[in-house]
């Protein structure tokens, strides 16, 4: 059964093509990913999915329903946080959850949403005084309130501390396992890779690649990634004749080699580091991650 | 419908919760009032005039102007040497002063050298001293009259035309209930733009709601507002300063209402042609400034330079102030009853109709 049907969807705004075409199903049950950089065209699909943005063309379909023939059914049926976390600046916490909590069809507890985002002490608080994270949070709780069969999160860890950011992803992961489908988007591939059962690697407004991120890494890298800081070396085509190595990625004055044989390629490349004199720094070994997927599909890396 | 109501509280608890909000719709017009209410209390018809007399001559002429000057109920008589009171006048403590000079031979008729009775003025307060000075001319001609015995053929007889006295806080107060009408309306339409700039109605449109309930339920708090408003200002004005509404008070709500949508819709008319709170503020200004002072609210529209007329003539506050004073205190209409609500009305289309064309939700 398929929550989100969405095919060959155009967005354009004058000349820059936000949406380009894309076409992608989401699973019910499933947490989605979509990853890409700034810009690329997440939080365009999304508001048009929701149907906050008329598309070009296209054809979108929510738990069955067109979000612009049936937009009161489809947002009925979701919720939605949104990446700019506006609220009624002298409405409490309490209030704010309140009153979204009304305009959907059943709700789960007001104090039980507000828990689930770690905001019980700030019931009382007007939404004003609240510092950013908090405001995100805030926010998630609205998405989360109305109960709704799909739940849309738009780059819901955007300014939050490392431990607000675990404390979300254990309450998506809770969402999945009440059987709801959860939609969201991410510029960090380590959520990515921990929180979605399938990735969308979108880049321009086009999806580049998508699969699970254990297929996405598996497909394109077998081998782990050896990275360091070596200006002279990044146009050196001999490092890719060192032994194991299958594939040489040069990001700025980064270079990383992709090996099957680490045990084989470290030794090689001191050794070749010390005959041509340019010691290598911050050296790393590591295994491939989807920024290396997106490395490989983009030349680019997601965070500049 | 139930999530409409609840926004309809939350819209009220935000705009209440707002300090700024409730100064600008509440303390206000209310200020105004205390204000205007302190400056204009005194009925003007007790009004005093400070007039300075100087009596030189010791003799029979000099007792007779003392006596006449005493018996005037609007002069406040201040009477003392030349220099004191010419110090007084210099100082601004009186409006004239009146000298009679002595140790001369007054008032014989026939004489051929009339007494020479010197007036000194500020001629800084220009109005008020000429009539001042024709008022002594008139009292001095009265006494020439009865010393040389010629007989009264005109008499003047001061006639009251209002059965009712109405003070100009009577005047001022319908005026400064349709200003307050036209800040709530005006003003209150920033709170649609502060939350537009902040994405909360972008937020809304992803709920089941209709994001029209957004604008309905503001502007049904926005008449609420208006008629607590009204109620404010005519009680303040009933204990304060003992203004009656003499009208029917369902006619003068009604009135309200009808001057409120009027503002409310002009509000959010002018909001679509701006994005920021801070550019949306400025124009309100523009509009809201220039028709305070152009709308007859604080001084009688006779008193327009006919070259504005034009202007005033346009203006809806011009009307609604016309038709409140009407219908709460009696004062007849300028422009006529039927006349004043039906501009408002056309007012009232043609900006909602405005509105809905250039209405900006993002």
């Amino acid at each position: 059964m398929d929550s989100i049907v969405i095919t060959n969807l155009r967005k354009y705004y004058g000349p820059v093509k936000a949406v380009d075409g894309i076409t992608f199903t989401v699973k019910q049950g499933e947490v989605f990913g979509m990853l890409g950089p700034n810009g690329a065209g997440k939080t365009t699909t999304v508001e048009t999915i929701v149907g906050l943005t008329k598309r070009d063309s296209g054809a979108i379909q929510v738990l069955g329903l067109d979000p612009v023939r049936d937009p009161i059914g489809v947002k009925s049926r979701i919720g939605v946080q949104l990446q700019t976390a506006a609220m009624f600046p002298r409405l409490t916490v309490k209030e704010t959850v309140q009153l979204y909590a009304n305009f959907y069809p059943r709700s789960m507890g007001i104090m039980d949403a507000i828990a689930l985002v770690d905001l019980t002490d700030k019931a009382k608080v007007q939404t004003l005084k609240l510092s950013g994270g908090q405001l995100q949070r805030l926010s998630v709780a609205l998405a989360l309130i109305g109960d709704n069969d799909i739940i849309f999160l738009d780059e819901p860890t955007t300014g939050l501390d490392p431990q607000a950011r675990r404390s979300l992803w254990d309450v998506i992961r809770r969402m999945r396992e009440k059987g709801k489908t959860v939609f969201m988007t991410t510029h960090y591939m380590d959520e990515a890779e921990r929180l979605c059962d399938r990735v969308a690697v979108i880049d321009h407004g086009k999806v580049i690649a998508l699969d699970s991120p254990q297929e996405l890494i598996r497909r394109h890298f077998r081998e782990k990634a050896i990275e360091f800081r070596q200006p002279r070396l990044t146009n050196d085509q001999k490092l890719g004749k060192l032994p194991g190595v299958q594939r040489v990625q040069v990001e700025e004055e980064t270079v990383i080699l992709y090996s099957s044989e680490v045990g084989q390629t470290i030794p090689a490349l001191l050794k070749y580091a010390e005959e041509t004199n340019s010691p290598v720094d911050d050296l790393i070994i590591r295994t491939a991650t989807l920024e290396d997927v997106f490395l490989e599909l983009t030349g680019r890396r997601l965070r500049e | 419908m139930k999530g409409f109501w609840i926004l309809v509280s939350a819209n009220a608890k935000d705009i209440i919760r707002d300090r700024m909000s409730i100064f600008w719709f509440v303390a206000f017009p209310l200020l105004f009032i205390l204000l205007f209410g302190a400056i204009f209390s005194q009925d003007q018809d007790s009004a005093k005039f400070s007039v300075g007399l100087v009596i030189e001559d010791k003799g029979p002429a000099g007792t007779a102007i003392q006596q006449a000057f005493r018996s005037v109920p609007v002069f406040e008589l201040h009477q003392g040497s030349r220099d004191k009171e010419l110090k007084a006048l210099k100082n601004g403590k009186r409006l004239i002063v009146v000298v009679v000079p002595g140790n001369q031979q007054p008032g014989i008729p026939g004489a051929a050298k009339p007494l020479e009775i010197p007036i000194y003025y500020d001629p800084g307060k220009d109005t008020t001293t000429q009539i001042l000075i024709t008022s002594v001319k008139e009292i001095l001609t009265e006494i020439e009259r009865r010393i040389a015995g010629t007989p009264r053929l005109l008499v003047v007889k001061p006639v009251r035309t209002q059965v009712s006295t109405l003070k100009t806080i009577d005047y001022l107060l319908p005026g400064i209930l349709a200003m307050a009408l036209m800040q709530l309306g005006l003003f209150g339409a920033l709170n649609f733009v502060s939350l537009r700039e902040r994405k909360i109605i972008r937020r809304l449109g992803a709920t089941p709601l209709p994001r029209s309930m957004m604008l309905w339920s503001e502007i049904l708090v926005r008449l609420a507002m208006a008629m607590v408003q009204t109620i404010l200002i005519i009680t303040l004005g009933y204990y304060a300063f003992g203004v009656t509404v003499t009208g029917n008070i369902f006619l003068v709500m009604a009135m309200v209402m009808l001057g409120a949508v009027v503002f409310v819709s002009l509000g959010y008319l002018l909001i679509n042609f701006t994005k920021t709170e801070e550019s949306a503020q400025g124009l309100i200004q523009l509009v809201q400034f220039p028709m305070m002072f152009l709308s007859g609210i604080f001084f009688p529209l006779e008193m327009m330079p006919s070259f504005l007329k034009p202007v005033v003539n346009l203006l809806p506050l011009t009307y609604l102030g016309d038709l409140l004073r009407h219908v709460m205190v009696g004062l007849p209409t300028a422009y006529g009853f039927w006349t004043d609500t039906a501009v408002l009305a056309g007012w009232f289309v043609v900006t909602l109709g405005l509105a809905v064309r250039f209405f900006r939700w993002d």
